[in-house]
């Protein structure tokens, strides 16, 4: 691989666990291990997708990767930097290079800041720019999110909830960023706003070649964005694929049911579709099911499947998927 | 089939602080039938569900118009025969079930106390319909969970209760108002499949409120679209998607991305934002928005027409769709 292409990500083995420890609080000693042994690479320009229900890891993997939450081992490379064990100097510098958005942009911008004043912190902060330079590069900034520069002096309550989206990506950018976060950036907007930031995510990449790791349930949405997708389970990848490989041929029995499941704005397509409804809930990260953690779930599950972890295997088509059977 | 209409909104209008919230909401819903009301934020979706049971927020005020169910008008009624009506003839189950139910209480008392609210009968015998209610709703398990709490539940479960809670009196409409918005998509499906369900052996007719136009992909048999406060387009769920009638539907649809785009092609968008009720005009109150609209649209309303095969369009330009066509592709 040449220079040109590095991996602005790199992921081997992160594991992040939470309690278990007997500490001040006298934790029970229940172990709940969010992400389990994850390998990732996002290149130049890409954008991953990261699939999953609610408790599977996802956020807390974006957690990881932004230095909010250190792993217990495993190694995270931001464009070729190490962040785990990294001083908080250098962990500063990395963090420049990631930074992450937010569902709901009303929660991710202080009420009493202007717009202007929240897009310029964190150039005042690295000392990037003052005075002028730095109103220009607001501007500069506001006019690439699709906002007017006059902008600057309103406050979050002014816009609507679409603008206030293309705020907090403009400040994300502020510092060019190699890698953009996004945790669910458009499923608090309205269908017709989506659009519209979804749009403007596509043409800040192919403008400014900055990658994104993009967190979602939603599959239309994450088809049409994304370059590659990764499916997560219980702290696990379950497959990995890219995007029209992963659409064509689903493999993973968690992967085919989460694409059944997800209504298809067709009602002739919606009511035709072969559906492969899952019995019963995503079980508690706490208490992980041996063997295959989705075993308890899958109608596919053999005894193999409760004894036997199946790793990641790649396939014929290039994908790789987790599974005894698929 | 009985295709008489059981509920009947006629012309309801909703007022806040003066501006026409909900603006004359017409629909009707056959028994067994389900009505999908979708929308965007601020479109009175809500609204007009808390209103046909009567539960509308002090700030808002019914300023005209009925809701009929089975003949007998629910805006007449008095707050106690409204009582009687609510949970018996009609119930509503809401987006977040946490938020809904009682943390003190358990479950199965919580169920109980529903029924013995319009049946006079012993604690246990309304514990036992609350235990069948659980496992005909797919509860595992039901004898242990009658007698946990809410907090012991799951989103999932914690809305299958609450769908119980609606449903143990067998109420002839059910409002259900985004009642998978909170819920992961796997769990949605379970509990779309089980609203499936529910209407094909009880004949309940539900009312389900959404902004998620695959939600109504899946479930409705006719879709009322709503846009600042005004239906703009109501038709079978078929013909809507397939030939929408009104420039704000054929939009919205071609927004969502689908298979068939090619992968990080620009999606069509919806310029501008939706009105504010003080901003609301005379004419279409997407006219603004509207890449066909003409001077007419910004003076005069336009009446819902007619289009055929219960197909109904509140646009003056019904004739220029094609045009859409073109601006969304």
């Amino acid at each position: 691989m040449t220079e040109d292409l590095q991996n602005v990500l790199e992921l081997k083995d992160v594991a992040v666990h939470f309690g278990g420890r007997a500490g001040l609080l006298r934790s029970s000693g229940v172990v709940v291990k969010a992400v389990n042994g994850v390998d990732l690479e996002i290149r130049k320009a890409e954008t991953v997708a990261l699939v999953g229900e609610s408790g599977c890891g996802k956020s807390t993997l974006s957690n990881t990767i932004v230095g909010l939450q250190a792993p217990v081992s495993g190694s995270v490379k931001i464009s070729g930097e190490e962040v785990v064990g990294a001083n908080r100097r250098k962990l500063n510098d990395i963090r420049r290079k990631v930074q992450m958005i937010f569902q709901d942009p009303a929660l991710s911008l202080d009420p009493r800041s202007t717009i202007g004043a929240t897009i310029g912190e964190p150039l005042i902060v690295r000392a990037i720019a003052r005075g002028e330079a730095l109103k220009e590069r607001v501007a500069e900034l506001l006019t690439q999110v699709g906002l007017r520069p006059e902008h600057a002096d309103r406050y979050p309550h002014q816009f609507s909830g679409g603008q206030r989206q293309r705020v907090v990506i403009a400040r994300a950018l502020a510092l060019e960023p190699d890698l953009l976060i996004c945790d669910e950036p458009v499923s608090a907007l309205d269908v017709s706003v989506r659009a519209q930031i979804l749009n403007l995510l596509v043409a800040l990449q192919q403008r400014m070649g900055v990658s994104y790791l993009f967190v979602s349930h939603d599959l239309s949405v994450v088809r049409h964005i994304c370059d590659r997708v990764v499916v997560m389970y219980l702290g696990r990848f379950v497959e990995i694929a890219d995007r029209d490989t992963f659409f064509a041929n689903p493999k993973h029995p968690y992967t085919r049911a989460l694409m059944s499941a997800v209504p298809e704005a067709d009602p002739v397509a919606q009511r035709s579709k072969q559906r492969f409804i899952l019995q019963g809930e995503l079980p508690s990260p706490a208490n992980i099911p041996s063997g295959c953690a989705f075993h308890t779930r899958c109608p596919l599950a053999t005894e193999i499947c409760s004894k036997v972890r199946p790793e990641l295997t790649p396939r014929p088509d290039g994908a790789r998927v987790a599974c005894h059977h698929a | 089939m009985d295709l008489s209409p059981l509920l009947s909104v006629e012309d309801l209008t909703i007022e806040i602080a003066g501006a026409d919230v909900v603006d004359r909401i017409s629909f009707t819903v056959a028994p067994g039938r389900v009505m999908g009301l979708v929308g965007e934020s601020g479109c009175g979706k809500s609204l007009t569900s808390y209103a046909m049971l009567g539960l509308l927020p002090p700030a808002a005020r019914r300023s005209g118009g009925s809701v009929r169910l089975g003949g007998r008008d629910l805006t007449a009624l008095s707050e106690r025969e409204l009582r009687r009506a609510r949970g018996k003839d009609i119930s509503i189950i809401f987006q977040e079930p946490s938020a809904s139910l009682d943390p003190l209480t358990t479950v199965g008392a919580q169920i109980a106390a529903a029924y013995r609210t319009h049946h006079n009968v012993p604690r246990t015998e309304a514990y036992a319909k609350a235990r069948q209610m659980l496992a005909d709703v797919g509860i595992p398990d039901p004898d242990r969970r009658l007698h946990q709490y809410p907090f012991e539940l799951s989103g999932g479960m914690c809305q299958r209760i609450m769908i119980s809670i609606a449903l143990i009196c067998s109420p002839r409409v059910l409002v259900a108002d985004e009642p998978t918005t909170a819920l992961d998509v796997t769990i949605q499906a379970q509990i779309l499949d089980l609203m499936k369900k529910l209407v094909a052996e009880r004949g309940t007719s539900i009312v389900i409120i959404t902004h998620d136009m695959g939600v109504v992909a899946d479930i409705a048999d006719d879709v009322a679209v709503m846009y600042a406060g005004r239906i703009t387009e109501i038709a079978p769920v078929q013909a809507l998607f397939e030939k929408p009638r009104h420039p704000y539907t054929a939009l919205l649809l071609a927004s969502v991305p689908k298979l068939s785009d090619a992968p990080k092609a620009d999606l069509a968008t919806i310029e501008g934002r939706v009105p504010t009720p003080n901003e609301f005009g005379a004419g279409c109150r997407f006219a603004d928005r509207c890449p066909l609209a003409t001077e007419r649209c910004r003076v005069e309303q336009p009446p819902l027409f007619d289009c055929g095969g219960g197909h109904r369009s509140a646009c003056w330009h019904i004739d220029r769709m094609d045009e859409i066509g073109e601006v969304a592709a």
